[in-house]
């Protein structure tokens, strides 16, 4: 693996960096912080609860005690959640009822505090049993403010009664089975955009979660009109130019590719906009389809995204993946595998000239992997035909190299019927013009290579 | 034997300065706030730490998705061989056939050709530009009735397995940043050669050799000079630069055992070794020190990888004969050639050979067939090896030179001598193998050679697309060097699809 390449005294800067974000640096304690009041609390509890039962009666006098870690913990809280709340950008609404419950907790929790020193008790009676009764009050508080601090960082729906009656979605198995809104436009929408467009910060108050709200839209009114893709805000901010400031998604943000605005445009125009429908039962769908593939990594006949105007035809029966543990066993037994491409997954796999290894020790490891080599070098090695009967079931071969084996005519039977080979090299091998014959039986062999065999050489 | 799998204990000066080497600053930084940070980052999950400044973590993940993405195509080509004539050889003696000219010859260029676009310091005085037309004949060769001049008689016998472009153009008329341009995409020097790219996108196939080689010839006229930086890594870690093998009998030295030494621990000695530079390594973390280590574990793996394959004497005769008679003087483009070919039957990735002597600014009729005549025949040799060995399957061959040179004569012109400056506005470049279009003539210029008619390629625009035979899209191929994504072809580049097999 490459290493970075850091030029010298790179450490410094980033030593006076870090100390300059100390205010960042000091506001992310918070979260650290903010367990200890909770856990002195609730231990202030405790023990006063315990308190009334006999065997454990001493645990009261530990109360004050306990209640005073926790208001000096809280207070801390209070003033790293606030270094925290100026550094970050958070959801106003969520923050604001965070703070407030997190101050008055402080301020309840001194309060109580105040109740146990011996000048208040001279002057005021508070019962054991208020006190207990407050005290569990404060828990409910603190469990009000610890959910508001919740939600404002892992959002609004981390933690909510749906989870339990939600339903993961299966990925769909093929490009026909897809739900276009669902399994496509959905996710999409929710990974590119959702971060700013979610019940919780909608900004322009837009939330793409649902196809409902995109309908609704946001300040510029609906984000998605079906059957036409201009007059869709959400499809004219996606596709204008990605210097302009209403350009989406903001602020240097990574934007849709290509094939991602493609299908979005499909869904609003011809799609028209709808949920619930599988793509197999929407009209003209052929037209989205190697795009759907693509997004949803189904790959198979998929185009590769590329530079413009290069769109690479590949073999549309090559595997689409494969499991990359049958490729490391091949490079341990000291085959070279190249991944020529990874969706489909194409390799070149290469046995070392001279390698000693017995075609029988590697050929059922080979022909795990068969579908997917695309070029496959077995040059010197010692090999003859009788060895190679594992080729046959490599069908989407296209460049086989034999050269330097004592392999005779018989090798031809092997090769017949792999329609994608295109060239074999025979060189320095024990062949003769019957297998250059036999060979043009398939007629997608184009080159057959046969220096320095029995086979005659043309004059060229 | 020596055993020294002991822990390090060593207390000279130098270590002890290392292991002071924690100021309180370094302390509190790693100690605390890493640990701090560390925390912070379970505690908040990513997507708030994304919003600190990235320059601490980001760059090496960065770097690993760029790489895992690769390659972006299926590959055409396995191994590249780029035959480099420094110099800028001249497209009218070699293959821009233009007959029309001799008709003209000693006539000024017309303004309406020039454009008054710039020329060189060398010929911008001339009180007159004159037309001088190839002192050469052209006949055409092969099936595809490719137009080549007699100077190249053994390359006319492989024409129907190249693909030419004879629209080539360039931004520099000077050699350095000319040659610089083509190796680096930019005219100034500093970045990486294109074998570093491809070394550091693709990695090696043949761990005991160096993925990315190149090779001088002795043979060439050294007027213009070539800087080791041109196969140089430039910001890239410095694995990934080319190495450069010897013009001579013993390419790499040092690589035989000296004498009342037998080598039998130098494993162990290397090991040691290693193990120092890696002490070296965690107190500085400076990659150049993962490169060096990276490069004495590469010599010592080279130490039999080399001389199995510099050794051409085992060659049969009938190979030296096919790549003529200066093959068998190591050193010589011709020898160059033949390994060259043995270097890519052992799969090194990207082999570049440099013949100078290209700049025939005068007498330029008598030195260009000296030029022809040292490389000619070893470069069709190359074709027709490669091909009947099946190399030419995955193998992409690249010839070419910086720039071209003007159809008007700098100084003197006579009916049999005359000279050509630089002139970067079209040129002929050729390509032959993996994933090429064979026995193909590409772009078209006017009928002085001066400006492009169809189909220009620029630099950025060949660079491209020897990237892309190589399965890796030039614009997705980055590395992050001082707060910016460096590529190849820099902001520009198109692959050529009109030359695509």
């Amino acid at each position: 693996m490459p290493v970075e390449c850091q030029p010298h005294g790179a450490r410094k800067t980033n030593t006076r960096l870090m100390l300059l974000n100390i205010l960042t640096f000091a506001g992310r304690l918070h979260p650290l912080i903010v367990h200890l009041p909770i856990g002195f609390l609730l231990l202030a509890l405790l023990f006063d609860v315990l308190g009334y039962t006999r065997r454990y009666a001493h645990l009261r006098s530990a109360v004050p005690l306990t209640l005073l870690a926790g208001f000096v913990a809280a207070v801390l809280a209070c003033v790293f959640g606030w270094i925290l709340s100026a550094t970050g950008d958070y959801d106003t609404a969520t923050l604001g009822r965070h703070k407030t419950a997190g101050i008055i907790l402080a301020v309840i929790a001194g309060l109580l505090l105040l109740f146990t020193t011996s000048w208040f008790k001279k002057q005021y009676v508070v019962g054991p049993r208020l006190f207990s009764v407050l005290l569990v009050g404060l828990m409910g508080l603190m469990s009000y403010a610890g959910h508001q601090g919740g939600n404002l960082t892992h959002g609004n729906d981390y933690l909510n009664l749906a989870i339990l009656t939600q339903v993961q979605r299966q990925k769909p198995t093929s490009v026909e089975a897809a739900f276009i809104y669902e399994d496509v436009v959905q996710p999409m929408l929710i990974q590119k955009c959702g971060q700013c467009h979610q019940p919780g910060k909608l900004k322009g108050k837009l939330s793409v979660q649902s196809l409902a709200l995109l309908l609704k839209g946001g300040k510029t009114g609906p984000a998605v009109v079906p059957g036409k893709p201009d007059e869709s805000e959400l499809y004219k901010r996606i596709t204008m130019d990605p210097g302009h400031e209403k350009f989406m998604p903001a602020d240097g943000k990574p934007p849709l590719v290509k094939r991602e605005v493609e299908i979005i445009r499909w869904w609003i125009e011809k799609g028209m906009a709808v949920e619930g429908k599988k793509l197999a039962e929407l009209k003209g769908n052929a037209t989205i389809q190697p795009q759907v593939a693509a997004y949803l990594g189904l790959g198979g006949a998929g185009a590769e995204e590329g530079v413009a105007g290069i769109e690479q035809h590949n073999n549309p029966e090559i595997p689409a993946s494969l499991d990359m543990g049958l490729v490391e066993n091949l490079r341990k037994k000291g085959l070279i595998v190249r991944v020529m491409l990874q969706h489909p997954v194409m390799l070149d796999v290469t046995l070392p000239a001279g390698s000693g290894a017995r075609m029988a020790d590697i050929k059922d490891d080979l022909a795990r992997v068969g579908k997917n080599i695309i070029w496959l070098n077995l040059s010197d090695n010692g090999l003859t035909e009788g060895d190679l009967a594992v080729l046959e079931g490599m069908s989407n071969l296209e460049k086989l190299r034999l050269e330097k084996n004592p392999i005779a005519d018989g090798i031809s039977d092997h090769l017949l019927a792999l329609k994608h080979l295109t060239a074999v090299n025979l060189n320095e091998t024990k062949i003769s013009a019957l297998c250059v014959n036999k060979l043009g039986e398939n007629p997608g062999i184009k080159r057959v290579y046969t220096w320095k065999t029995a086979v005659p050489q043309n004059a060229d | 034997m020596h055993d020294h799998d002991d822990i390090f204990k060593l207390h000279t000066p130098d270590f002890d300065q290392l292991n002071k080497k924690w100021d309180r600053r370094t302390f509190l930084t790693q100690t605390s706030l890493g640990l701090g940070a560390l925390a912070m980052g379970s505690l908040f999950g990513k997507e708030l730490f994304g919003s600190t400044p990235k320059a601490a973590a980001g760059a090496s993940g960065l770097e690993a998705d760029i790489l895992k993405a690769l390659p972006h195509f299926a590959p055409k080509a396995k191994r590249v061989v780029y035959l480099f004539m420094s110099g800028g050889p001249s497209q009218f003696e070699t293959f821009d056939y233009k007959p029309g000219l001799a008709k003209m010859m000693g006539q000024g260029l017309p303004d309406s050709v020039r454009q008054g676009q710039r020329l060189t310091g060398m010929s911008a005085n001339q009180s007159i530009l004159p037309i001088a037309p190839s002192a050469f004949k052209f006949a055409q060769y092969g099936k595809s009735q490719t137009w080549v001049s007699e100077l190249l008689p053994h390359t006319a016998q492989v024409v129907d397995d190249l693909c030419i472009v004879k629209s080539l153009f360039s931004e520099q008329i000077n050699h350095d940043p000319a040659i610089t341009f083509f190796q680096t995409g930019n005219q100034l020097p500093g970045r990486p050669s294109i074998g570093s790219w491809i070394s550091y996108g693709l990695g090696s196939d043949n761990k005991n050799l160096p993925t990315f080689i190149v090779l001088v010839s002795k043979n060439g006229q050294k007027d213009q000079p070539l800087y080791a930086r041109l196969w140089g890594n430039g910001f890239l870690p410095s694995k990934h630069q080319g190495v450069q093998f010897r013009a001579g009998k013993d390419p790499v030295l040092y690589l035989n055992d000296p004498d009342g030494y037998d080598g039998k621990d130098r494993k162990e000695m290397l090991d040691y070794l290693t193990k120092l530079n890696q002490l070296q390594n965690s107190a500085y973390g400076d990659p150049e020190v993962e490169a060096r280590i990276a490069q004495y574990e590469m010599a010592y793996r080279m130490q039999t990888a080399v001389p199995e394959v510099m050794d051409i004497a085992n060659e049969p005769d009938e190979i030296f004969d096919m790549y003529g008679p200066d093959s068998r003087d190591p050193g010589t483009y011709a020898a160059n050639c033949i390994l060259a070919r043995k270097l890519l039957e052992k799969d090194v990735k990207f082999v570049q050979l440099y013949h100078q002597g290209w700049d025939q600014h005068g007498n330029l009729p008598n030195a260009i067939t000296q030029q022809c005549k040292a490389t000619d025949q070893a470069t069709a040799a190359l074709i027709k090896d490669l091909k009947r060995r099946g190399l030419l399957e995955d193998t992409l061959v690249v010839w070419g030179g910086e720039f071209g040179r003007t159809v008007y004569s700098q100084g003197k012109l006579t009916a049999t001598d005359y000279g050509r400056d630089h002139h970067p506005r079209c040129f002929t470049m050729w390509m032959a193998g993996a994933g090429v279009k064979a026995g193909l003539s590409y772009g078209e210029t006017d009928d002085f050679s001066y400006n492009i008619l169809k189909d220009p390629v620029h630099v950025h625009d060949f660079q491209a697309t020897l990237l892309y035979l190589m399965g890796i899209d030039h614009e997705r191929l980055t590395y992050k060097f001082q707060g910016r994504r460096f590529r190849l072809t820099d902001v520009a580049g198109k692959v050529v699809n009109g030359i695509l097999a």
